[in-house]
């Protein structure tokens, strides 16, 4: 239901592992020493004259050092950023509106349900229940069409999960009409702590 | 909602989106990158470097087999490739919660695997007339392991419980059936 970019994930993990595997088998190799570590000593010290000479060329006459520091700074810039956006996009998705509509009717400005509503409306529905320890629920934003619903539902312990989910489907469809919504909704019958410590439920 | 999004949503609350690993590496390849903006940022305004120069810390690189104690290399290696093989797995293995899927018309329904354990140990035991501390049920992916500690001196048919855990599993459209085995132990419990 969130909007985590799961390939962007993947890739990104995939090609620092494949990075970092590298390195290590390379310190691992480093380590015994022989013919590889006199190898890489030989093959970094030629790799950084040419960078020397690299450095030396882009040197601006009157100025101490090459430009392509600058060039290194600016991508090193981006790369954090690349990272920051990154993190910030993990569990993206969630909203606070559930519904925003404008009628251009004469009257003006726009109506505009927020997340709270179709939460109350459900746990106001669920308050009886004696099958369910705890209710909680999320609006999130949908790529095309209405805004989705996640219901997460804490059940008591030996609760019949379908009984359940289907009465909060009942309940869905009911709030579509009401609402006159029809988005996504996913229903998460959840195990926790709280479910685990509370009694179990005695109505067969 | 068409077919196509309702599989996807169906999948992304079966799998892990893998935000951790993503938070770790995302973190340290940004401190990484910091630290060397700062050398590199020293460098390019003409000033002496904080720890080592990018050109000190690539001859340092080259004379590590000479310079460096064996041991630390190993150890610093293996926490590398130990690292990177935890990104890696994240990366490839498909990461499934345990969880499963049950169909509804309406709603995208999952529940997770405690949750419908506890339904069947419930199941379980009114069939069997024990108590509830006398009942296990384990779900793996593909079976459902009910282990069972009868009173002593009522003895329990395993094949009626096993019968009716999967009619639990049947009832509760678990789709795909999980295989139900029954275990019974040998020695009983007295007093329940």
């Amino acid at each position: 239901m969130n909007q985590t970019p799961r390939g962007v994930n993947r890739t990104l993990l995939i090609l620092l592992g494949v990075l970092l595997c590298a390195t290590g088998v390379h310190l691992l190799l480093l380590s015994l020493g022989g013919s590889y570590a006199l190898g890489w000593t030989r093959f970094a010290s030629i790799a950084g004259g040419h960078a020397e000479r690299l450095l030396a060329a882009t040197t601006l006459p009157g100025q101490p050092d090459s430009w392509l520091w600058i060039v290194v700074a600016v991508a090193l810039v981006a790369l954090v950023l690349l990272m920051v956006w990154w993190i910030t996009v993990q569990g993206k998705g969630r909203t606070g509106t559930y519904a925003r509509e404008y009628y251009d009717d004469g009257a003006r400005g726009m109506v505009e349900l927020g997340a709270g509503v179709p939460e109350q409306a459900l746990r106001a529905a669920l308050a009886e229940r004696h099958d369910i320890v705890s209710v909680s629920i999320s609006v999130w934003d949908s790529p095309h069409g209405d805004a989705g619903l996640r219901i997460r539902v804490l059940p008591r312990q030996g609760a019949a999960p379908l009984r359940i989910a289907e009465d909060i489907s009942a309940l869905a469809a009911g709030l579509d009409r009401a609402l006159g919504r029809g988005g996504p909704v996913v229903i998460h019958l959840a195990a926790g702590a709280r479910a685990r410590m509370s009694r179990a439920d005695r109505v067969l | 909602m068409t077919g196509a999004e309702r599989e996807a949503i169906q999948h992304r609350e079966l799998y892990s989106a893998r935000s951790p690993a993503a938070i770790v590496a995302a973190s340290v390849v940004a401190l990484a990158s910091i630290y060397l903006l700062f050398e590199v940022a020293l460098k390019a305004l003409g000033q002496d470097p904080w720890l080592r120069s990018p050109e000190e810390w690539w001859a340092w690189s080259a004379g590590l087999p000479q310079a460096a104690e064996p041991v630390l290399l190993v150890l610093v290696g293996v926490a590398t490739l130990g690292l990177g093989l935890y990104f890696l797995l994240a990366g490839i293995l498909p990461g499934r919660r345990p969880r499963r899927p049950i169909a509804d018309p309406r709603a995208i329904v999952v529940v997770d695997d405690p949750v419908l354990a506890s339904a069947l140990a419930r199941r379980a035991r009114t069939e069997a007339g024990v108590g509830p501390e006398q009942v296990l049920v384990h779900l793996y992916p593909k079976a459902a392991e009910v282990q069972l500690r009868p009173t002593s001196g009522i003895p329990v048919n395993a094949e009626a419980v096993r019968r009716a855990v999967e009619q639990e599993l049947e009832l509760n459209r678990i789709e795909p059936r999980p295989d139900v085995h029954v275990r019974i132990s040998e020695s009983g419990v007295v007093g329940q």
